[in-house]
């Protein structure tokens, strides 16, 4: 019996899959996310590259001038990935809302769910046949793309990754995956919950504006230290103990910022994926265990996202296939 | 003329019956509210830290720096709609123009249109008059509500060069916007499903609101959602000092380029730096017109008797 369920959730997600397939979508989203990988990870490789041939013309200047050096820029293959993270944080989430509302679009204008829930299919497979093929998808697309960033980090960074970095590496994909899925199951459930599947999109974009943009831009935006090019103390050639005695004075101003910030998904899965891959310098090098332990509140409200998102996807599909709508 | 009219007021009444249009226009006046919201929230807190530093330095007996604010433009208090109109009004703007074509495939409608003595062009701009003047109306109410917020910040009206400046801001914006809308179109046009037709054109946004101001100035995908960007040191390198000359065709650097003008600038931005407006227009039209003759030629060569929309 289990076994016959789950070749109908099987069967439902390579429904799923084949059509992205089919109507070339996955071809599409993948070459995307490649071209801008590829083109992210080579821009970065090219300012490193200029950074130490800067350091290098700093150095003889330096040595003739006969003053003490400061240490060279050092290489860590994985923070080129830090752009690749940005598109997927981005554009990832823009793609998943997408695959979420062509899910359900597609079946209200082929008429197809009607048709589905003329077999012996139950809500629950429904549900999960969903998910299983967009992880798929989603998957697909990561993993060309994660493979694309190790092949172009090796010949343009000129570095391969070793073992250590790759396991970095695929825990960070592996969390881009979840991020991406949790922005299906809003696509997904707000395109079902729609009369107009349109304005089902309309909305789950402007939520991804929320999360995506201006809830963090409420973090960085409104720092004062993001006011000017190059920071505001900066400017005003403030010292670290003075910049501290005035921002003292901005604590209930800095909490608010700081509580709005904690409530983006985008944020966690960015201080995440930084930390595992050792952009934030603090966590370069530190053991997978102790970034886990540091970062688990963002683990836990990635996890509160997975919870609450999914709950939503299904009780959308779920008013979806009682009521049947076929507007489209 | 007439037909093309009808097809303007035909595509109207599709945005409007969907509540498409009203969303869109809700999104949009709620944007321009929470920019000003955030413009002002911000620079009333930097004006807030800049006093405390000046408490403290001369507390320490340290001189004072001039405040870098102090002579900052009252527009500039809406700097983050430069960022909300390429990212989210471009996105509706493809969605108008993805709709324009596959709604109208999918209902059968250019089956209808077609079979009666209909030209090709007037269809085309019925399409672009309807989609225009969708626009014109939104960046209008953004345009109202952009004064009225100012005049509630700042405590008194706008000046009358503020008020041209906003409105070609707002003029510019619309036009922006047409070339998305004209993206949604196109795309629309050259597949035959509508979900590829969609996602080809939310790549080539992708490409030209991230992708290519990462290429021609070095600019993190993240770093272009921030109004406030930090000068790229790597630019004097010969790989950005290359990629650099492609900027004068990047429409989302020339868009931001002379929105930042428009909004944070002096007074004699219009008139005294024409040709340098003219310049960082020209792209934007460039691709316009460009686009918009290629859906032309695509809407005449269509054979739209063939089939509906898939997915």
């Amino acid at each position: 019996m289990t076994r016959h369920r789950n070749s109908k959730v099987l069967t439902l997600a390579g429904h799923e899959y084949r059509s992205a397939a089919r109507s070339g979508v996955l071809f599409l989203l993948t070459l995307s996310m490649v071209i801008v990988a590829t083109g992210s990870i080579t821009i970065a490789s090219y300012d490193f590259k200029s950074q130490v041939a800067d350091y290098a013309a700093y150095l003889a200047q330096a040595k003739a001038a006969g003053t003490t050096v400061t240490a060279a820029p050092l290489f860590f293959p994985l923070q080129l990935l830090r752009g690749v993270i940005e598109y997927v944080q981005i554009i990832g989430a823009v793609i998943a809302i997408g695959l979420g509302y062509l899910s359900v679009a597609r079946e209200r204008s082929g008429n197809t769910l009607p048709l589905i829930l003329t077999r012996p299919v139950r809500g629950r497979e429904l549900f999960f046949g969903r998910l299983l093929g967009a992880t798929a998808l989603i998957t697909t697309v990561l993993v060309v793309t994660a493979a694309i960033s190790v092949i172009v980090i090796g010949i343009v960074g000129g570095r391969w990754l070793n073992g250590s970095e790759l396991i970095r590496l695929s825990i960070a994909f592996g969390v881009a995956v979840i991020y991406m899925l949790l922005f299906y199951a809003l696509g997904t459930w707000l395109t079902a919950r729609s009369k107009n599947v349109a304005n089902g999109l309309v909305v789950a974009l402007v939520i991804w504006l929320s999360v995506v943009l201006i809830i963090p831009q409420i973090g960085d935006t409104m720092d004062p230290d993001n006011q000017v090019p190059g920071g505001l103390f900066a400017a005003l050639q403030v010292q670290k103990p003075d910049e501290k005695k005035v921002l003292a004075h901005f604590a209930t101003y800095e909490t608010i910022r700081n509580t709005l910030e904690e409530t983006s998904l985008t944020k966690h899965y960015e201080r995440l994926t930084f930390a595992v891959t050792g952009i934030k310098d603090k966590y370069n090098g530190k053991p997978l265990g102790s970034i886990a332990y540091a970062k688990r509140a963002d683990i836990e409200s990635i996890l509160f996202y997975m919870a609450l998102l999914s709950g939503l996807m299904w009780l959308g599909l779920r008013r979806q296939n009682m009521t049947r709508k076929d507007t489209g | 003329m007439i037909t093309t009219a009808v097809i303007a007021r035909q595509h109207l009444r599709l945005l409007s019956r969907s509540q498409t249009f009203l969303l869109m226009l809700v999104v949009l006046l709620g944007m321009t509210a929470l920019s000003g919201f955030i413009g002002w929230s911000s620079h009333a807190t930097i004006l807030r830290v800049y006093d405390e530093t000046v408490k403290t330095l001369t507390a320490a007996g340290k001189p004072v720096p001039p405040n870098p604010f102090a002579y900052k433009p009252r527009l500039s208090l809406l700097n983050n709609m430069i960022i909300y109109v390429p990212l989210i009004g471009a996105l509706l703007a493809i969605v108008i123009g993805n709709m324009s074509i596959t709604g109208d495939r999918q209902a059968g409608v250019t089956r209808v249109i077609f079979s009666r003595p209909v030209q090709r062009s007037s269809y085309f701009w019925g399409k672009i008059a309807g989609s225009a003047v969708a626009g014109a109306v939104i960046m209008f109410a953004c345009l109202l509500l952009s004064v009225i917020g100012l005049t509630l910040i700042n405590r008194s009206l706008p000046t009358a060069s503020e008020l041209a400046r906003l409105t070609a801001f707002y003029m510019v914006s619309g036009l922006y916007l047409l070339l998305f809308v004209l993206i949604g179109i196109v795309a629309a046009l050259l597949t035959r499903s509508q979900s590829l037709g969609l996602f080809a054109a939310v790549a080539v946004w992708a490409l030209i609101t991230f992708a290519t101001p990462q290429f021609t100035s070095g600019l993190r995908p993240v770093a272009s959602l921030n109004p406030v960007t930090d000068p790229v040191s790597a630019s004097h390198s010969g790989f950005f000092r290359a990629t650099s000359r492609a900027k004068p065709l990047a429409v989302n650097e020339q868009y931001k380029a002379l929105s930042t003008r428009l909004l944070s600038q002096g007074n004699d931005v219009i008139r005294a730096g024409f040709g340098k407006t003219a310049s960082q227009l020209a792209p934007i039209l460039f691709f316009v017109l460009l686009l918009g003759g290629w859906a032309n030629r695509l809407i005449k060569r269509r054979d739209f008797s063939e089939e509906t929309a898939r997915d």
